[in-house]
């Protein structure tokens, strides 16, 4: 129980660091805080409407009092405003949110269930051919980065044999809400999710090994085989449920670096997601839409692990039993 | 020659070739940096992987990457070795400074990376140093974890505790007894970090976070994307510099291998 709670206590930490983070940076960096808080040059600016960006920024009250407006903006939703884009960062992000989610939680889930049924047949016979084959290859797939992996598969499977296309995530003139919508949908995300996949399946899968692995060993797993029990009983009644824990913890890991996956991805699929508005704030210099989105993200990572941390507690029947005889 | 040791041939073979190339490119390419041709040239015997949208040659360009790819990669990965190190040291103290440190790992851990990295190296602008200190601040949370628990294993070790008995001091029970035994880690960690550093510094310079006076290669596939290379189909000038990181990531990783296989060996 208290690994548990401490873990959420340190997501919670992390959490709070990127919300300090987030206000300290445009503050104690050379140079004028309203330049980064809206994004505008200083030269640019009339004394008035330097004035005005001043004032509505808070920027004349003492640090704590702006903090807490930081947190005021946090706490409604807002999130802070983009003056470049002339909105509030929450409805600019929001668009977008569904788009990326969609990738990343499609491929955390294939991602996962790979992971398992790959690392339990190959962690109960560490050694064998099939074993070898799928280490080695998952460890040159480990090699390449996530956008080269995207490049090659929009190069073979969009350009060169034009079986899916090569951008959106939906096509021109399907009707929302109709079947064929839903089949366009899953037709345009096979290759940003398939990227993405690939480039998470050798870490998450070499760690399911492992930990099959290390069960593997236990007299339990023997005494199964001795009694002639099949490869499918073993891996899926007698190790599966002795690494659940660890399992869950590690899909609510992934939900975070698949996010920072989706949104490299999101750039070559031109996407109209998180990571697309990302690329787009970072060039046109929209601080607080930058902000925003590293809140956001920070924010669905600090929620996946709570909920696995909490899954974990309701699957292990051990932490359960012992809570009760406490 | 024995099995066991092709993997220590191959790494090195390939790391010393990157390495040489890194030293003296003028030696594998005949021209200079800025020679211009007819851009958009396909392969040909002049130009092994062809010109790209400013004429230049893109195999000339690969070759004077290297340089800058393997200096950003190796120095992060020292510095996120050293980092490493020295807070998984501080965290293996049983005291109060020990369990902040301990902390401020763990939630190292939860930090959504790569976010964190782009706004970071928004703010702070984009330069080869600015990208080596960022991919350090964030690389050495795995070497610190590592770190901690083998300290943490070796304090309870019998011989440890036989020195302390036998009156040796503080000193000579780190020099000769915590390093010693720390070596294997370091070079692992070393080795591992190299390869995730470098990926780490290509995707950023993919985004468009790499310096752009000194192309890595991972800023020269931005470069062949943004530049329209799909469309021109010069599929060599976005897939060669992809070949070229993966073949330098391999080199790291077989060597990982040889010293896993050698540790392996020395415990059973």
């Amino acid at each position: 129980m208290t690994k548990y709670r401490k873990d959420i206590v340190t997501a919670l930490l992390a959490f709070c660091f990127v919300i300090i983070l987030n206000f300290i940076l445009p503050r104690i960096l050379p140079g004028d805080p309203i330049a980064y808080l809206t994004g505008f040059a200083e030269e640019d600016m009339t004394v008035k409407q330097y004035e005005y960006y001043e004032d509505a920024l808070h920027l004349k009250a003492p640090l704590p009092e702006q903090f807490l407006h930081y947190l005021k903006s946090l706490g409604d939703g807002s999130l802070g405003y983009s003056y470049k884009k002339e909105a509030t960062v929450r409805s600019l992000i929001f668009n977008r949110l569904g788009h990326t989610l969609q990738i990343t939680l499609t491929s955390v889930c294939i991602t996962s269930i790979i992971a398992l049924v790959l690392g339990l047949s190959s962690g109960l016979s560490k050694g064998g051919s099939f074993d070898r084959a799928v280490t080695t290859s998952s460890v040159i797939l480990n090699t390449v980065p996530t956008f080269m992996i995207g490049i090659v598969l929009l190069l073979f499977f969009a350009f060169h044999k034009k079986w899916f296309p090569y951008a959106n995530l939906s096509s021109t003139g399907v009707r929302k809400g109709t079947v064929s919508f839903f089949l366009d949908r899953i037709w345009h995300l096979f290759l940003p999710v398939l990227t993405l996949v690939l480039a998470q399946l050798p870490s998450r899968f070499l760690l399911v090994r492992n930990l099959a692995a290390n069960i593997s060993e236990e007299k339990y797993v023997l005494y199964a085989k001795t009694r002639g029990l099949s490869r499918r009983t073993i891996k899926y009644h007698y190790i599966f449920p002795n690494i659940a824990a660890p399992f869950i913890n590690l899909v609510g890991m992934s939900v975070g670096s698949a996010l920072g996956g989706a949104l490299v991805i999101e750039n070559l699929f031109s996407i109209n997601g998180m990571g697309t508005l990302l690329t787009d704030a970072v060039y046109s210099l929209d601080y607080p839409l930058i902000q925003g989105i590293l809140f956001v993200t920070t924010a669905f990572m600090t929620l996946s692990i709570i909920l696995s941390d909490g899954l974990c507690l309701v699957v292990n029947p051990k932490l359960r039993k012992k809570e009760r005889t406490q | 020659m024995k099995r066991r040791n092709l993997p220590l041939y191959l790494g090195l073979a390939i790391l010393l070739l990157f390495v040489l190339i890194a030293l003296v490119p003028s030696l594998f390419t005949s021209y200079s940096r800025k020679d211009m041709f007819p851009p958009w040239q396909g392969m040909s015997s002049e130009h092994f992987l062809g010109t790209n949208n400013l004429g230049y040659d893109i195999y000339t360009e690969l070759i004077y990457g290297t340089g800058d790819t393997l200096f950003i990669g190796v120095t992060s990965s020292i510095l996120s070795l050293v980092l490493g190190l020295a807070i998984g040291t501080l965290s293996s103290s049983e005291s109060f400074v020990g369990s902040i440190f301990t902390s401020l790992t763990n939630m190292f851990v939860y930090l959504p990376k790569l976010v964190t990295l782009i706004v970071l190296s928004t703010f702070l602008g984009s330069s080869s140093f600015t990208l080596i200190a960022l991919i350090s601040a964030f690389g050495w949370v795995g070497t610190s974890r590592v770190v901690k628990g083998k300290i943490v294993h070796l304090s309870s070790a019998p011989f440890i505790e036989n020195c302390t008995l036998l009156g040796y001091g503080k000193l000579h029970t780190v020099l000769h007894h915590y390093v010693r035994n720390l070596q294997d880690v370091i070079v692992s960690r070393f080795l591992a970090g190299a390869t995730s550093c470098i990926m780490m510094e290509s995707t950023l310079s993919f985004l468009g976070f790499g310096d752009l006076y000194h192309p890595t290669w991972g800023t020269m596939v931005n470069y062949a994307w943004k530049r329209g290379a799909m469309l021109r189909h010069a599929y060599n000038y976005l897939l060669a510099p992809g070949f070229a990181i993966m073949a330098l990531s391999l080199s790291f990783y077989f060597l990982s291998l040889f010293f896993e296989k050698k540790q392996e060996e020395i415990n059973l």
